[in-house]
């Protein structure tokens, strides 16, 4: 099953997926955001504490224009219909709930994203995660991880507002209808279409702007990479011009799009206010008794001040209208690949790796998914423990997805793959993994101290260990000549090493796993051609003892080799050393 | 640490000095909306003062006047005109001072060229110009004008009310002060609290990206259940750190709060009071007057506090702009390229490339990358650079190139020294193959057509030819006309750099350099590419820098270097 964990992951996969029916599973906007709901259940009473204290802070919010307009208006009439301390306890009643409620409901969003966050990473980890590495998938995580900070907002900007509308909806009505069942109606159906017609448009609107917007800064995003990335090519071609004009073109298309979405929102929020204005005209036309039938004066008053703060609240939801439509899309994206059809679970229970790491496949047949071509067609490999061998090939060959089968981060449909003896298919995939370990270009260095990064290969690691496998990576002296040392924060994917820098430390972190075998996947990609050679040499050094299997499209000359298979056509041939 | 702190604060100054110029239109629209909700109020009052005073006096059927029923929908209709306007012309301020800015960025970063690659990742450059940038928006289209109205429509709301009712508008102006008394007392307000949890966000938000964009390496050391404790820990501790400023910080948008009502109160009681007095005489003119303008008062405070409020909102879209504003000012600043005295082009018709005693130091704790460097190549002949890398072969390129200058020394094109060239001049008459072309997104023939966008057919045919790309074309599924770059067909190193060669032979300028074309080819990909090169070389001043054994295809001078010298020399170099 993981193969279609991973075909979610290509573009070319997406568009598959579009056009052939695929049985990953599909979401309706609404279906994904109840799927977050769920997920929120833990958190279930805080949240609904803070929409009470919202709601009770609401009331108060609307009892005190109203109180004060009654106070006033009843004086006049010679009479003290509300009471200074009624006065009071509405007004402070109104300051510390509302206090409660930010405190609340900040509270309990934070612990809603943060199980949010936690869900997604658990989720993708268990599923699709492993075979993510193999495919260039960065830019996609990125918008994954972007859609779910826009659900951040979910609940403080929607849910709140929208919980408090539905109370006031009712209230307003029984209120007003109680004075003039006409004037109810109205004011009752206006309060509905500001608060939930509009906001309700102006979000099925916003949900396709929402994603045509996405897909024209997903293309401003590639000029300007193309500008970055080519600033040599564009100064030797002196294409300074051409490349800046192609930047603003999609610049311009962006803004338009932007333009356009904000033209539409400025009108909902002026359509969104007239019809709260309509409803305090009314108000006001049933005071004077012009058209509706004639109230009191003090009624009027109360009813009047209490409509003028009602409607204030509906401001919210036209802009909580605005993001649903793209909240929607979010959900609907993550909630897709985080919720993956469950492996199918094997019946035979599984156990742990043999000591012996002697590697063999057998005719093995792969492919990443039912509709994408046969990668490996019938592949046969016999890897001694303590070889040293090669896979070389073209890229696309399949190379990366032999070291995802080795990996169990992916299932070959036909053929088996033995580990000391044993089809792994029936080890646990994390046992099989602590006997490789895996080097690639795509090995991730996180933003944080050299130390934490390398203690994620053994967190048990003394610092002895540390430095030995900085030593053997050759990278010790580099460390020790750093002002904080192990300490350095690493930056970004590794950007304050240089690249060889940033590999060696990889390459450190997987030294210190221990593992019997090496996967090398294209270690020394992205290094220029000198850095190149230099690790390769290191690696020569480093893993006597271990069984090396160099996954590359070339060999450069510098590496010592038991034995070298090319792989064409999805099955591999022995080559001359 | 200081000095950037100061910058930062000059540059958001600055951009809100711009801002506040495109930001005329929200302001005028936001006043004009303000006094237009008073007058509203006005109106209101003048009904309800009437409806009770009336009342009070049992005259049933009082006639009302007419010109509030007719005032109050009039004015909400330009209000709701207004709100367009301040909404549009707020998107268009933000707008504008977005693409000023990626404008901007983007001349630095052209600007500052290839050499801006060596300190900074192009993806963080990417995410500047683009992200960065985009959130910029609400710092011109909400923060900018709210930072003027915030003063400016509660004064202009004060006036009328202290026409009618002058101890209203005490109370009113004495509530308001007290609302940045408030935020100074609980530490600048509202705005400490959104920015808090705006930094809060962005950092948990930064880790998660991180830990997810390694999520392959954690699976595979195994370490999943513990990352995602850690992850469960690190958001936990976030939201207990978070909470802590924030209960201090909502003191302060609580002290908001506590104004209004306090003017709420304040006003009912008092003025109810003054009603109270004065309606024990019967109802008179002067009653109804005191209860229009107290009723006005009541409803006017609302309006009176919301740009207050609006300030606090948009407080946290100044915290974007600090950040943009750090990666902003990391950029070289563009300074025109001095154009010397006697700026001069080359004769395209063959180029002598001479290195007269050239130094260059990248780094100096590094040391020189290049030292008395001297050489010369005539017209329409190869000198192959050779030697490790690190030995100063790039360094030669980039100064070939202009990228650079040297430090001492001349770079001679035909005699003439490389800064006394003009910049377009000396792109026309080099061409330059690197490691690995740059594909760009687009079709196969635009990124061949990049080399000279105004060739014909018949040119681009035979460069197709001349550089084998026809061999490879077939296999491709759309022909000349198949999507390459991001997100479209992969091509492989050697059919990458077939696009290099035909970008080369399009363009036929008459030196070439080549900085290690066949790096990252296996050997049967680096035969052919070089055969190509060959023939590409035939009558061009070549400089190619390898360390290829197949090097020995090109005949021709040859130098050696090692750590930033000349150490060794063949034929006539």
């Amino acid at each position: 099953m993981a193969m279609h964990d991973q075909s979610a992951t290509s573009p070319a996969n997406t568009q598959a997926r579009a056009a052939g029916g695929q049985n990953l599973p599909r979401y309706t906007d609404w279906q994904a955001i109840c799927v977050i709901f769920r997920l929120w259940r833990r958190q279930g009473a805080r949240l609904l504490v803070g929409a009470l204290l919202a709601l009770a802070a609401l009331a108060c919010g609307l009892a005190l224009m109203q109180v004060s307009g009654v106070r006033l208006a009843g004086c006049v009439l010679g009479e003290i219909i509300v009471t200074t301390a009624l006065l009071r306890w509405v007004g402070a009643g109104r300051v510390t709930l509302r206090y409660a409620e930010r405190l609340f409901a900040h509270d309990a969003m934070f612990r809603a994203l943060a199980d949010l966050r936690v869900w997604f990473f658990h989720s993708l980890a268990r599923g699709a995660a492993a075979g993510l590495g193999f495919r260039r998938a960065g830019d996609m995580l990125s918008r994954l991880v972007s859609d779910i900070g826009a659900l951040d907002g979910l609940y403080l900007r929607i849910v709140l507002p929208l919980l408090c509308a539905c109370l006031t909806f009712p209230a307003l009505l029984i209120i007003v209808g109680r004075q003039s069942l006409l004037l109810g109606l109205g004011v009752g159906v206006l309060f509905a279409c500001s608060s939930f017609l509009v906001p309700w448009l102006i979000a099925r609107s916003g949900r396709k702007s929402a994603e045509q917007t996405a897909h024209l800064l997903a293309h401003l995003r590639i000029s300007v990479l193309d500008l970055v990335g080519g600033l040599r090519e564009i100064r030797a071609f002196g294409a300074e011009g051409r490349m800046l004009a192609r930047v603003q073109a999609a610049d311009a298309a962006l803004l338009h799009g932007q333009m356009g979405m904000a033209r539409r929102a400025a009108f909902a929020n002026a359509l969104a206010f007239l019809f709260g204005q309509i409803a305090i005209f009314l108000v006001l036309l049933a005071i004077g008794g012009v058209v509706l039938p004639r109230l009191g004066a003090l009624e009027g008053v109360s009813l009047l001040f209490l409509t003028v703060a009602a409607f204030e609240s509906a401001v919210l939801l036209t802009r909580a209208g605005l993001q649903a439509g793209i909240m929607g899309a979010s959900a609907r994206r993550v909630v897709e690949m985080a919720v993956q059809p469950g492996a199918a679970r094997s019946q035979v229970a599984l156990h742990d790796a043999p000591e012996n790491t002697h590697i063999r496949l057998e005719a093995v047949r792969f492919r990443w998914a039912e509709d994408r071509p046969w990668v490996l067609k019938g592949l046969t490999l016999d890897i001694p423990p303590g070889s040293r061998v090669a896979i070389l090939g073209p890229s696309g060959v399949g190379k990366s997805s032999l070291a995802a089968l080795l990996l169990r981060a992916a299932t070959q449909q036909e053929g088996h793959i033995f580990l000391g003896g044993e089809d792994i298919t029936t080890l646990r995939p994390e046992s099989v993994r602590s006997k490789m370990a895996w080097l690639s270009q795509a090995t991730h260095l996180f933003d944080d101290t050299i130390r934490a990064n390398l203690l994620l290969g053994r967190p048990d690691a003394s610092e002895q260990d540390l430095w030995q496998a900085l030593d053997q990576a050759a990278v010790s002296d580099v460390v020790r000549s750093l002002p904080e040392g192990l300490d350095t924060w690493v930056g970004e994917g590794g950007v304050r090493l240089s690249g060889g820098q940033g590999r060696r430390i990889a390459l450190a972190r997987t030294l210190l796993a221990r593992a019997p075998v090496l996967i090398l996947d294209e270690p020394a990609t992205g290094l220029d051609a000198q850095t190149e050679q230099e690790f390769l040499r290191t690696l020569n050094t480093v893993s006597e003892g271990r069984t090396v299997i160099l996954i590359a499209h070339r060999l450069t000359g510098v590496e010592k080799l038991d034995r070298i298979w090319r792989l064409s056509d999805g099955v591999a041939r022995a080559a001359a050393l | 640490m200081r000095n950037e702190k100061a910058a930062i604060r000059n540059w958001t100054r600055l951009q809100s000095r711009l801002g506040r110029q495109a930001a005329r239109s929200v302001v005028g629209s936001g006043l004009l909306s303000s006094l237009a909700g008073i007058g509203q109020a006005w109106c209101v009052a003048v009904v309800l003062g009437h409806a009770l005073v009336g009342w009070q006096g049992a005259a049933e059927g009082s006639i009302f006047p007419a010109w509030p029923f007719l005032l109050f929908p009039a004015l909400a209709i330009l209000r709701a005109l207004c709100m367009i306007q301040a909404d549009i012309a707020a998107a268009r301020a933000g707008i504008v001072a977005r693409r000023r800015l990626r404008g901007e960025v983007m001349a630095a970063i052209l600007a500052g060229g290839p050499a801006l690659l060596r300190r900074t990742h192009s993806g963080v450059l990417a995410s500047l110009v683009v992200d960065r940038i985009e959130a910029l928006d609400g710092f011109f289209g909400r923060w900018v004008p709210a930072s003027v109205l915030w003063m400016a429509a509660p004064v202009a709301i004060l006036v009328p009310v202290g026409i009618m009712q002058p101890r209203a508008a005490l109370i009113l102006g004495l509530c308001g002060v007290a609302v940045p008394v408030g935020q100074a007392v609980f530490g600048i307000g509202a705005a400490v609290a959104s920015r808090n949890q705006f930094l809060a966000m962005t950092r948990l938000q930064a880790r998660f990206l991180d830990r997810i964009k390694g999520i392959a390496t954690i699976v595979l050391a195994g370490r999943t259940e513990d990352e995602t404790r850690r992850l469960a820990d690190a958001a936990d501790e976030l939201r207990v750190r978070t909470m802590k400023v924030l209960r201090v910080a909502f003191l302060s948008s609580a002290s908001i709060d506590c104004a209004m009502v306090g003017a709420f109160i304040l006003l009912a009681v008092l003025d109810g009071r003054q009603a109270l007095v004065m309606q024990a005489n019967g109802p008179s003119p002067a009653l109804q007057h005191v209860v229009v303008a107290s009723l006005f008062a009541l409803l006017a405070v609302p309006e009176f506090f919301a740009p207050l409020r609006s300030f606090a909102l948009a407080y946290q879209d100044r915290a974007h702009a600090q950040g943009a504003a750090t990666a902003i000012l990391d950029l070289p600043e563009v300074t025109e390229r001095p154009v010397l005295d006697g700026a001069r082009t080359v004769n395209a018709n063959g180029v002598m490339v001479a290195f007269d005693d050239v130094g260059f130091t990248w780094d100096p704790a590094r040391g020189p990358a290049l030292e008395h460097v001297t050489f010369t190549v005539p017209a329409g002949e190869t000198l192959v650079l050779a030697g490790p890398s690190g030995a100063g072969k790039s360094t030669i390129m980039e100064l070939l190139l202009g990228f650079i200058a040297p430090q001492s020394g001349r770079v001679l094109f035909n005699g003439a020294p490389l800064q006394t060239i003009v910049p377009d001049a000396l792109s026309r008459v080099v061409s330059w193959i690197g490691q690995k072309p740059v594909l760009f997104a687009g079709t196969l023939r635009d990124n061949i057509l990049f080399a000279k966008p105004d060739a014909d057919e018949r040119e681009l045919a035979s460069a197709l030819r001349s550089a084998a790309v026809d061999e490879f074309l077939p296999t491709l599924p759309d022909g000349l006309d198949t999507h390459i770059g991001e997100g479209g067909f992969g091509l492989s190193g050697g059919q990458a750099q077939r696009v290099a060669i035909a970008r080369a032979y399009l363009k036929n300028a008459p030196v070439l350099l080549l900085d290690e074309p066949t790096a990252h080819l296996d050997p049967v990909t680096e035969k052919s590419v070089f055969e190509s090169l060959q023939r590409l070389a035939v009558g061009r001043t070549v400089i190619l820098a390898t360390h290829s054994a197949a090097a020995h295809m090109f005949k021709g001078r040859r130098i050696d270097l090692q750590n930033g010298r000349v150490v060794n020399r063949q034929g006539a170099a």
